[in-house]
């Protein structure tokens, strides 16, 4: 029973990690209709500059996050600007090959600058763990769940209660509808986009202190958000922080009931039959967004 | 007020609109009338902007606003209630109405225009906090009309505000649409249902496979045998 | 499937002069002439390493090739198709080791094991949308990559397998690498000449047919998961081919390698690189890619990691966004027409035109019921009670108000919306009742239909989108094509056969819809708005034409709102509003009846012009 909670805890710690870069995932498909291949080098962008701050200037990676958050976004806008606007009006698999493109790019510049070799943030202190009622999480996780649900908070006020929120909603609802209120929605596409970016510039500082970077973490990572975010319906933010809890419990439970390497084919399998038999996700989200 | 003048559009390669010119006074009731797909609703896209002309002028208070941004179209106050209501459906019917108001040129007295548009629809009131796509189809146009409204529109263009409604509701609806002419605003009004449109408006356009067909008052339109004959082959 | 080679039909004693004059084609011998240089030129320079350099071409530009049959005809984008590959190269390797099975045997039980595998994952995951498709793909690679690992008693996991090393032909390992070009540039041939009979055969038509709209092929009687699954199976097999080749002149296999994401995405981009869809695009988007890749390997070493794989992601970012044709889509017809110029036999002329099939059965007996059709969506009742006859040889005119849901009968009586309750019965051939459910099946069974909302192939010329309809009577491509310029100058677009459809204006656009459905020989004619934005002249045409069809005993079914024309042309007219037929009867009569001029006009316009 023990063993069970302290896994089920583990679950929802690493369910909040992927929720923040779910969300992200989730901002950018839901608006812009752009399935971001590239959102996992995103995070590993983020995750080097946080090293580099870190071990040259010493900057605790907490305080690099402001800098990251205005880096991501500033990268996610400028993507949008000049790779997807230009492809709005092209086919599907054009938009595919351009992200996947991108993800390339940014896989191997970072093998070609850092080579292979892992980089951890040396953060002692945050790796130390917290004892909650007998069962033991780690300071940092600690701080990214908190995030997560701040996040999450702060992004449903910023869409229910601000004019850009609406005007951000309305564009997803109806594109058509929303120029006619005289919404730019080029414009809410660059800040929609730089939004989703920003959520994994956040990531990448508050994961920094758990995972060493390398060029390839962006893949690990992002797989997983792809099946978090169907999971959640792809167009929910909502659903994309349950659909995160759901699959940091499964990652939990089937490493070690079933198998370590075993539990991504878990939730791969999970992701598949998700995509096959339920496409709109599981909590019914998926027809609206936000 | 509204001067389209020759204008050719379509999209891609495929044109809708040939050569059309129409003209809207201040204060008039102008109505569009033609059987589907004669090209109202491409008149209207490209009039706000949402489809390029590729020919020909359009005018708005002198202003050649062809071309332009539909936003800054928008922000001169030409406002479009798009065909099929177009809402936003998983938004409050409140978020709704408001995003008319969503341009800074739109932004001053929109809490008084909220109340005002309130008092000319009690039944969006009641149901503020209702999901906009929870509502009937006739509830619908009315918060489209509201979202307009909202907007502070100098000119009113309204497509097919009957479309798709049932036939108590289309009268309910072109009730709605006389008291926002009574109000003087103006008014171009598209609409398939030809006899009310007419009865309302100052002028009169027919459109026919893309072009202007007929032109006339409403009340002449309406005693015009040819409207019969477009409509009904007799 | 039914691939076939015009040089096949010859007579046996004609067929070397028939090869000759194929050989004779400009296009033929400069494609044999540009191919033979990845033979020529390493056994020239015979260094080892342009052999590897080679080798890796040959291998990657087969990959592609095969990737390209389903990612590029069928538009369905793979981004985990090592998954194939590595099956195949497993395979092989492990029958080697365990059964001692030599791998020209053993690649064949791979590829029937990817065959097996592709239509496990298509057969659930080809009703994805573009990018859902990818990430299920990646997904299904990823789950195979990591059992590899998992299962490491078997595949010898993350540590790798090693090839048990047997020279000679028969276990396809030698110490002479050239002789591993032989066998990648055989295999690279046999690929290109697999891609090509597939895009020139049927199947090739229907897999673009069905990528460019789903909705429009299975209405020229396509199965759409059928053409799918067929181009799946052929390109897995193929990948696996490769595989095994690839895993023999490796002699190494280790999961990251053989299952791998990038390995996946770079076949695919060098596809789009090349042209997606066409014959030659991978192949030459290939040897344009891969050589940069392998010779800053070669040359700047370990330090360079990272660069191909840089310039690969810049280059592929770049083409989607100047090129998004690829080389042989952008420059192509131009560097064909420039070979057409060189001297040689053309192509040969049209053939005879097929016979038509005849429709036999008494005018005047029903060949089309629908039985109290009820369509809901969510509250809405689009479709309410409606049951129409159809007769043999009339003409009947459906008429009704913007957003009546005449369309969404259509859609019922033609199988793209299953009704929520009530039936639609066809009669077939033999007379016997029938209720089909899927559009392909009602297409077969001949009712032809066209859609409100045009739906041309738009990339596909005139010609091409009517034989799309051809086909389904007349499975050879020069029998399609004859029955297809049949069609177009009955319906007066021969003057534009070669133009692609994209170009057309709105009134040709309208025509096409109904050409691709007469291809179809269809005996029931549903039309959708046919006349709307032609002309009056083109009009008159087409009314004039609706009747040609009925006389060769064609019933014709047809929404129209050009009242005009529709009075005129129905023996009889349906009126739809709310869902609901209101009247139903003789032309006259019909448009003096109240109810229906209410439903058009309003209520008070009846009082006001004293009807």
């Amino acid at each position: 029973m023990d063993v069970l909670v302290q896994l089920i805890l583990n679950g929802i710690m690493l369910g909040a990690m992927y929720a923040i870069i779910s969300v992200g995932l989730t901002l950018i498909f839901g608006i812009v209709r752009v399935v971001n291949f590239a959102h996992g080098e995103f995070l590993m962008v983020g995750m080097y500059a946080v090293y580099l701050l870190s071990h040259h200037f010493g900057l605790h990676p907490y305080v690099s996050a402001v800098p990251m958050v205005l880096m991501l976004f500033a990268i996610g806008a400028l993507v949008q600007r000049f790779i997807i606007q230009p492809l709005l009006g092209a086919d599907e698999h054009i938009q595919i090959f351009a992200t996947v493109g991108l993800s390339t790019a940014l896989i191997n510049l970072a093998l070609l600058i850092f080579g292979a070799d892992l980089y951890s943030v040396q953060e002692p202190g945050l790796r130390k763990p917290l004892s909650i009622g007998g069962y033991t999480v780690l300071y940092a996780q600690v701080v990214i769940f908190v995030s997560a649900l701040v996040l999450v908070a702060g992004l449903h006020l910023f869409m229910q209660k601000t004019p850009l929120g609406r005007a951000i909603r309305a564009t997803a609802q109806n594109r058509n509808a929303a120029q006619l209120m005289g919404v730019r929605v080029d414009r809410i596409y660059v800040i929609a986009f730089g939004l989703g970016a920003a959520c994994v510039g956040l990531a990448s500082a508050l994961i920094s202190p758990l995972f060493p970077v390398t060029p390839t973490i962006g893949t690990y990572f992002v797989l997983t958000a792809f099946v978090v975010v169907v999971l959640g319906g792809m167009r929910s933010m909502y659903g994309a922080f349950l659909g995160a809890m759901i699959i940091g419990i499964v990652d939990s439970l089937s490493g070690y009931y079933i198998a370590p390497d075993l539990k991504e084919v878990v939730y791969f399998a999970i992701f598949i039959l998700i995509l096959i038999f339920k496409p709109t996700g599981l909590f019914g989200f998926g027809r609206g967004t936000e | 007020m509204l001067k389209v003048s020759n204008v050719t559009a379509g999209y891609g390669r495929t044109v809708i609109l040939q050569d059309v010119s129409i003209e809207v006074g201040r204060g008039e009731v102008v109505t569009i009338i033609g059987a589907n797909g004669a090209g109202k609703t491409t008149l209207l896209r490209a009039i706000s902007g949402l489809v390029k002309p590729t020919a020909g002028r359009i005018t708005f208070d002198g202003v050649d606003i062809a071309g332009m941004a539909p936003a800054d179209i928008v922000g001169r106050g030409l406002i479009q209630v798009p065909e099929a209501r177009q809402l936003f459906p998983v938004m409050s019917v409140r978020d709704n109405v408001l995003m008319g108001a969503y341009h800074p040129a739109a932004r001053e007295g929109a809490e008084r225009r909220f109340a005002e548009v309130l008092e000319l629809f009690p039944r969006i009131r009641e149901r503020l906090d209702q999901l906009a796509g929870s509502l009937s189809g006739g509830e619908q146009q009315m918060v489209a009309i509201a979202r307009g409204l909202m907007a502070n529109p100098k000119l009113l263009m309204l497509d097919e505000p009957s479309l798709g409604l049932a036939p108590i509701i289309v009268q309910q609806m072109f009730g709605i649409v006389d008291r926002i002419c009574e109000m003087g605003t103006t008014v171009l009004l598209v609409e398939q249902k030809a006899f009310h449109a007419l009865k309302i408006a100052h002028r009169a356009y027919v459109i026919e496979n893309g072009r202007i067909a007929l032109e006339n008052t409403g009340a002449g339109m309406l005693a015009d045998p040819h409207i019969k004959t477009a409509y009904l082959g007799i | 499937m039914t691939v076939r080679v015009s040089l096949s039909e010859a007579p046996p004693a004609g067929r070397l002069a028939a090869f000759l004059a194929w050989l004779g084609n400009p296009r033929v011998y400069m494609a044999l002439a540009a191919l033979s240089l990845l033979l020529v030129v390493p056994i020239v320079i015979d260094s080892p390493f342009i052999v590897h350099v080679f080798v890796t071409i040959c291998v990657f530009a087969g990959l592609s090739t095969a990737w390209n049959i389903v990612g590029g005809y069928a538009g369905q984008l793979s981004l985990g198709h090592m998954v194939f590959y590595g099956i195949g190269a497993y395979t092989t390797a492990l029958l080697i080791q365990h059964y001692e099975l030599m791998p020209w045997l053993g690649m064949w039980v791979g590829a029937a094991l990817s065959v097996v595998l592709s239509v496990c994952i298509g057969y659930p995951c080809f009703r994805l949308r573009g990018p859902f498709f990818a990430l299920a793909t990646i997904a299904f690679l990823e789950v195979v990559r990591l059992l590899a690992i998992h299962f490491n008693g078997f595949t010898g996991g993350s540590a790798g397998l090693i090839v048990p090393l047997k020279l000679g032909w028969a276990w396809m390992i030698f110490q002479d690498k050239i002789n591993y070009l032989y066998i990648a540039f055989g295999l690279l041939l046999a690929t290109l000449a697999v891609s090509y009979a597939i895009r020139t055969s049927r199947l090739g038509y229907y897999l673009i047919a069905v990528r460019e709209r789903e909705d429009a092929a299975s209405a020229a009687g396509i199965s759409n998961t059928a053409a799918k699954l067929k181009a799946a199976m052929i390109s897995a097999a193929l990948t696996s081919l490769f595989g095994s080749f690839h895993a023999m002149y490796l002699t190494f296999l280790e999961p990251e390698t053989m299952f791998s994401l990038s390995g996946s995405v770079s076949v695919a981009m060098f596809a789009l690189i090349g042209g997606l869809g066409t014959v030659a695009g991978p192949l030459l988007g290939t040897v344009l890619v891969v050589p940069i890749a392998e010779l800053a390997r070669g040359w700047l070493g370990a330090s360079a990691n990272g660069l191909h794989g840089f310039v690969y992601g810049v280059v592929l970012v770049l083409i989607t966004l100047t090129l998004p044709g690829g080389l042989v889509g952008t420059f192509g017809p131009r560097v064909t027409a420039l070979i057409d110029r060189l001297p040689g036999r053309r192509a040969a002329p049209d053939r005879e035109e097929p016979a038509l099939r005849k429709i036999d059965g008494k005018p005047g007996e029903p060949v089309l019921e629908t039985r109290d059709l009820v369509m809901k969506f969510g509250g809405l009742t689009a479709t309410d009670h409606v049951s129409i006859t159809l007769r043999r040889g009339e003409i009947l005119g459906v008429i009704g108000p913007n957003g009546a849901g005449k369309t969404t009968v259509f859609n019922q009586m033609s199988g793209f919306l299953r009704p929520t309750s009530g039936t639609v019965v066809v009669y077939d051939a033999a007379g016997r009742p029938v209720m089909p459910t899927r559009p392909d099946e009602f297409a077969r069974l001949g009712v032809g239909r066209t859609f409100q909302i045009v739906q041309p192939f738009g990339k596909l010329t005139v010609i091409e989108n009517i034989m799309i309809g051809a086909f389904m009577r007349h499975a050879s491509v020069e029998d399609a094509r004859a029955a297809a310029l049949r069609v177009a100058r009955l319906v007066g677009l021969l003057h534009v056969k070669d133009v692609e459809a994209r170009n057309l204006p709105i009134g040709d656009l309208k025509r096409l819809e109904v050409a691709r459905t007469l291809a179809t020989e269809p005996s029931i004619l549903l039309l959708d708005e046919v006349m709307a934005g032609q002309n009056q002249a083109d009009t008159q045409k087409m009314v004039e034409l609706i009747r040609a069809i009925r006389d060769t005993g064609v019933t014709v079914i047809a929404i129209e709102h050009n009242m005009q024309a529709i009075m005129s042309l129905s023996d009889r007219i349906v009126v739809i509003d709310s869902g609901k037929v209101i009247a139903q009867g003789d032309p006259r009569e019909v448009v003096r009846n109240r109810r229906v001029i209410e439903a058009y006009l309003g209520e008070d316009f009846v009082d006001a012009q004293g009807l």
